[in-house]
């Protein structure tokens, strides 16, 4: 079937063998992908981005009680960049722009890891247990994952969010619920392509157990094109978030770029932009890494676009 | 597989996927708070919100209230959308040109902009102005919409003063009729052309905004399917013939690439119809997308199930139209794997 | 295909680095084109594809006025209903029947002070309309008034209007007001006439004024549906045939509702025609006032500061608002409903010495500075500024840090700390209130954690609704009375309006007492002996509060300069303003 959910994700090139010859592999897709500038522009902003949540605790002093709370200095609201104590200015609170620049960083990380990890897990099984099994089971699965991929990712979670009240747990939850589908999708379809494999067939033949076959030979060649998603999600999951923080489903007070964005907007024509760009800045950046990355991988992995 | 049997068997899905949109959508509404909350004030006492909950039925067992509520859908009554103070199927008939024709200026930008920078890149591979497209069309995707936005607005509305917000403006929009709901058609229609200029006007930032999110998709898309068209022998036939270049590119491997392109033109059109969400509140546009994100925030329950079952019924559709369209175009593809 | 690229690519570009550019050198520029240079566009000649009457900066910042003849005000939220029967105190249903509608009475321009309207006379016991006994009103029906569809006003009418709410009865609504108070409606030739249950000195100023007292036509409603018990009218939801010096010429769901001046108005006519925009994003209602687009703007405290300094703008801030903020502490929470986080026992608020701790420790300087930009002020304990009693040497909650130590430390909380859920609607002051508990409970002791709640607008209203509370504290500002009785019984009576939901019984030393000196001063006629009870009870709620009160908010709206006779009247429906009385120029 066309896949209309995503652009076609690419038949991955089968790697089969000893470890060398993945390893081999392996070095040679990153040579590629290094190849392209702006991928390592990519690499580059996400190290960047990386540090930056890693070092808050060390380059600021954590707020206390909850070090994800904003720290608020109600004598210094409005700020601008440069006051002593705040080198991004403050908000309008009083939030310190550049503890939450650092901070939201470590929220994006913890909301975009821990979603893409739930994401990958749940879609990886069941598109699995679809493509794997197949029959009666692929069809009740595929007519589930048919019905969540109905519904506009942003609406889904939109609509959940207003549901479950504005906490960042209920946030992550929400993206979980919509974000997996895909990656059954995507799982499913590699196997029904891997299965039809030479491979498969030699192995089945020389007696390996289903579950051997699938984690030494179908699972490895799988999950590429989930890589090359979840690459792009880890972008896509923090953009997402910050506009439900944006509609008003935000956790009060969090170091989060959506809220910080979401409160500082009316200050700019006003001459106080400091509170909303930066923020606004490190969604893009984050957003943008991440896309570049995926989108590196993609072309690489992809063999229709091999370099001749 | 005949594309024939194809569009039946997905026909007959079809159904299905939309019952059980329908259960999450009820579900959804009945899981967290309360389903009529938008009518609930702080000052009302107990009793009187018992007396609501009568009146809109949420003393009934459950599947007895999903089906009263999905028998009312299959006939046309969807309930009442507080949040515009008429009935839903109303409201959603009032509003929804406003955001398909957001939708379709933004879907045409968009392709045309993807359609341009992914052939500019394919066509230079590698080279700087593939990264710089790259970087482009990729930031267009990255971009949180409502930032930019309230950039641009500062830019044009304030600064510059070019343009508004809003969709129209109100005494040239009540100077002619509506009746498609789609104020440029409308306005060709009355063959006003002021209003029709009116429209154009205050299409341009909204539309551009949105375009900008989908454009990424598209080229893409159409980068990697010009580079692989441009792998292929009968382009190398056709450069060895001493075509020129620039023609090889037009009449050959454009063409063929866009084929694939197509695919992909579904969900960019998700793209936009979530978009309009935050498009729509920043540049005030009357359409679907304000509605649902006030529903969303005022609790009104019966427009939120209305839109999510409404668009989704939209996107199903719009897929089952470009993967039919994909086949007739391309028929080496092999429908329903 | 390549030259269409190239000329795209540059221009996108172009944009790009003139975001970039108008991000870093900021609205300081406000009428300057740093920006514009960088991204000139063919297209875009003025005239050519501009409307007529198209808003330009330069017009805005010349003074020259956008939208002449037209006053436009921009709106956070859209009315449910514009029925008078349906609208809720409070929703933005009010806004419009305000300008549209009008009552037998009205609340003047210059404060509180009557005024006549549909009815020629303002009753009053020297005029002879209200009787002796204090039971009878009679409303002399002013004559020669038309509605919007050409109907005549009379008495019979009236009486109609009335009934009408009271047989509608629509939850909803607001007709308990007026159901709680009207024993019976008669007409007596041109008169209306009303008489009352009981005794009520407020009977004139807050229900015969309100939304639901308007009075609408009578031909068009018998025409569209007529009037049936417990049924909403459809027609009456969305459409208005009133007397007042606007029509709702349309309403354009989502995006304006046009009024237009009533030639035929019995009163002054308008100057100006009206527009309500419905703007729910604060940032482009902010941004539009400064493009000149609108006049006014629905303004909350939060974002007043960016707006201070802005060309052709003007803050008005008029006098104290009578709805003080309150952190409602409930003492009536049942077993097992509170959030999983939170560590605090049922009985938590119950102990006087945790209520005080709050109140002491409580940062009022952060929350009037940071949530009301400095346009609002805390409160004595318990009576705000403008009431029947109000005298600033009252006693008034200070932070003292040390003596909230104390009192939780006499609690027992201080070594163990506490985890508490606060509720309140997101995106305002009531939000910022709650983050400023949070740090100051924080500042105090940081094993003191308040998570706060910001729930959307319907969902705090669907929780602050429940009987029994299933939070531990909540945030909102209080009902608005013109009168202490009427505020104290709400507020402070044991037996009142909160004092059974929130327990008060469970908390007073001697809520007997409290209960007692209320129900005196209700119907204490000598308004000196009033006032001292009042006093009397402000010190005893110092020593034994039940609410906390984060401070007082000032009537509030930012407006273009060029609008002429500004006023807010904040006993008018918010955004207590009416178009009739403007101009511009």
């Amino acid at each position: 079937m066309v896949d209309l959910t995503a652009p076609p994700t690419p038949a991955p090139v089968p790697i089969q063998g000893p470890w060398a010859v993945r390893a081999r592999r392996f070095a040679e897709v990153s040579r590629e992908v290094l190849r392209n500038p702006t991928t390592v522009i990519g690499l580059v902003i996400i190290v960047l981005l990386l540090s930056m949540a890693i070092l808050a605790p060390v380059l600021t002093t954590p707020n206390v009680p909850d070090p994800y709370q904003m720290p608020r200095d109600w004598g210094a609201r409005d700020e601008p960049p440069g006051t002593p104590g705040f080198p991004l200015g403050t908000t309008t609170t009083g939030g310190d722009v550049f503890y939450g620049v650092l901070w939201g960083a470590r929220t994006s990380l913890q909301l975009s890891v821990i979603v893409v990890g739930i994401t990958v897990t749940v879609g990886v099984i069941v598109g699995s247990l679809a493509g794997f099994i197949g029959g009666k089971i692929d069809e009740i699965l595929m007519r589930i994952v048919d019905v969540f991929l109905a519904i506009p990712e942003l609406i889904f979670a939109l609509a959940i969010a207003a549901v479950l009240g504005p906490s960042f747990g209920n946030i992550i939850f929400a993206l979980a619920v919509v974000f997996w589908v895909k990656y059954a999708r995507i799982i499913r379809g590699q196997i029904i392509h891997i299965k039809q494999n030479e491979y498969v067939d030699a192995a089945r033949v020389s007696g390996d157990s289903r579950f051997k076959i699938y984690r030494k030979d179908v699972l490895p060649n799988s999950i590429t094109p989930v890589m090359v998603q979840a690459t792009m999600d880890m972008g896509g999951i923090v953009l997402t978030a910050a506009t439900l923080s944006f509609i008003g489903l935000a956790e009060a007070g969090l170091a989060e770029w959506g809220v910080l964005v979401a409160d500082g907007q009316a200050g700019i024509s006003a001459g106080k932009w400091w509170a909303s760009t930066f923020p606004g800045l490190m969604v893009f950046l984050w957003a943008l890494a991440f896309n570049l990355v995926g989108d590196g991988l993609r072309d690489v992995l992809d063999p229709r676009t091999e370099r001749r | 597989m005949q594309i024939r049997d194809y569009v039946i068997r997905r026909l007959m899905i079809f159904p299905l996927i939309i019952v059980g949109t329908s259960i999450i959508v009820f579900a959804l509404s009945r899981v967290g708070g309360n389903p009529i909350a938008i009518y609930i004030e702080h000052e009302m006492s107990a009793e009187e919100v018992a007396e609501l909950e009568d009146r809109y039925g949420l003393n009934d067992p459950l599947p007895v209230q999903y089906l009263a509520w999905a028998g009312g859908v299959l006939t046309g009554d969807m309930g009442w959308s507080a949040v515009s103070a008429q009935p839903v199927t109303e409201a959603l008939f009032d509003r929804i040109g406003a955001s398909l024709e957001l939708a379709i200026f933004a879907a045409i930008i968009a392709i045309l902009m993807g359609i341009g920078l992914g052939t500019f890149g394919g066509a230079r591979r590698d080279r700087l102005p593939d990264h710089v497209t790259r970087v482009v069309s990729i930031s267009g995707a990255s971009m949180p919409i409502f930032w930019f936005a309230i950039l641009l607005l500062i830019l044009f509305w304030v600064n510059l003063g070019w343009f508004s917000t809003g969709r129209s403006d109100p005494t040239i929009f009540a100077t002619i009729a509506h009746p498609t709901g789609i104020y440029t058609l409308d306005a060709l229609l009355a063959g006003n052309f002021t209003a029709f200029a009116d429209a154009i006007h205050y299409l341009v930032l909204p539309s551009l905004t949105l375009a900008f999110g989908a454009t990424a998709i598209i080229a893409r898309m159409m980068r990697s399917s010009l580079v692989e068209e441009l792998n292929e022998d009968y382009v190398d036939a056709a450069r060895a013939k001493g075509l020129p270049e620039r023609l090889v590119l037009r009449r050959h491997a454009r063409r063929n690439a866009l084929i694939p392109t197509v695919t992909v033109i579904g969900l960019g059109f998700g793209f936009l119809l979530q978009g309009t969400v935050v498009v729509e509140i920043i540049y005030r546009w009357p359409g679907i997308g304000r509605w649902m994100a006030d529903a969303v925030l005022r609790g009104d329950q019966a427009t939120i199930m209305a839109y999510v079952l409404f668009t989704s019924i939209l996107f199903l559709f719009v897929n089952l139209v470009v993967d039919v369209m994909y086949a007739y175009l391309d028929r080496r593809v092999v429908l329903g794997a | 295909m390549s030259a269409f690229d190239q000329r795209r690519v540059p221009r996108i570009l172009a944009l790009l680095v003139a975001l970039a550019v108008l991000a870093a050198c900021t609205g300081e520029t406000t009428d300057t084109t740093t920006g514009g240079t960088e991204g000139p566009t063919e297209t875009e000649a003025p005239g050519e594809t501009s409307p007529p009457g198209e808003p330009t900066t330069t017009a805005a910042a010349s003074g020259e006025i956008v939208n002449p003849g037209l006053y436009v005000h921009a709106a956070d939220d859209e009315p449910l209903s514009v029925d008078p029967a349906q609208v809720a105190a409070g929703e933005a249903g009010e806004t419009v029947i305000a300008q549209v509608y009008e009552r037998l009475v009205e609340i003047g321009p210059g404060g509180p002070d009557l005024i006549p309207s549909l009815s020629s006379e303002v009753p009053s016991v020297d005029n002879g309309l209200i009787s002796e006994d204090g039971l009878t009103y009679t409303f002399p029906i002013r004559e020669g008034v038309v509605f919007h569809d050409g109907s005549e006003l009379t008495a019979d009418v009236v009486k109609y209007n009335w009934d009408r709410v009271l047989t509608m009865n629509l939850p909803e609504g607001n007709s308990s007001v007026l159901a709680d108070l009207v024993a019976s409606t008669a007409v007596d030739g041109n008169n209306f006439v009303v008489t009352l249950n009981d005794r009520n000195a407020a009977f004139l100023n807050s229900v015969v004024t309100a939304a639901v007292a308007s009075i609408a036509s009578q031909e068009a409603i018998e025409a569209n549906g007529g009037v049936q018990e417990g049924v909403v009218n459809e027609f009456m939801t969305a459409n208005m045939v009133g007397t007042g010096p606007y029509t709702l010429e349309a309403w354009n769901r989502g995006e304006n509702m046009q009024l237009s001046i009533f030639e035929d108005y019995w009163g002054e006519p308008a100057a100006l025609d009206a527009r309500i925009d419905q703007v729910a994003d604060s940032d482009v209602r902010a941004l539009g006032l400064q493009a000149g687009d609108y006049d006014s703007i629905e303004t909350d405290p939060t974002f007043i500061g960016d707006l201070e300094g802005a060309e052709g703008v003007e803050i008005y801030s008029g006098d104290f608002l009578l709805e003080p903020v309150h952190m409602g502490m409930n003492m009536n929470i049942p077993e097992g409903s509170l959030p999983p986080e939170d560590t605090i026992p049922v009985d938590f608020f119950h102990d006087v010495n945790v209520r005080r701790g709050f109140n002491l420790a409580f940062d009022y300087q952060a929350f009037v500075d940071g949530a009301m930009a400095g346009l609002g002020a805390p409160i004595p304990h318990y009576l705000p500024q403008g009431m029947l009693g109000y005298d600033e040497s009252l006693p008034t909650f200070e932070r003292d840090l040390a003596a909230a130590e104390a009192a939780f430390t006499e609690a027992g909380y201080w070594d163990d700390g506490f985890t508490m859920t606060v509720i309140a609607e997101e995106g305002g002051i009531f939000e910022i209130a709650g983050l400023v508990l949070a740090d100051s409970m924080a500042e105090l002791n940081p094993a003191f954690q308040i998570r706060v709640l910001a729930v959307v607008e319907t969902q705090f209203d669907e929780a602050h609704a429940q009987d029994p509370l299933q939070y531990a504290a909540w945030i909102k500002n209080a009902d608005p009375f013109a009168d202490p009785a009427a505020l104290f019984d709400a507020y402070i009576h044991p037996d009142g309006e909160w004092g059974s939901v929130h327990g008060f019984a469970n908390a007073y030393a001697d809520p007997d007492l409290i209960a007692s000196l209320v129900d005196e001063a209700a119907v204490e006629l000598d308004q000196d002996r009033r006032v001292e009870i009042y006093q009397e009870l402000t010190g005893l709620l110092y020593e034994d509060p039940v609410w906390l009160i984060p401070g007082n908010e000032r009537a509030l709206m930012a407006h273009r300069s060029w609008v002429q006779n500004f006023a807010m009247n904040p006993l008018w429906p918010r955004p207590s303003i009416k178009f009739a009385y403007f101009d511009k120029g």
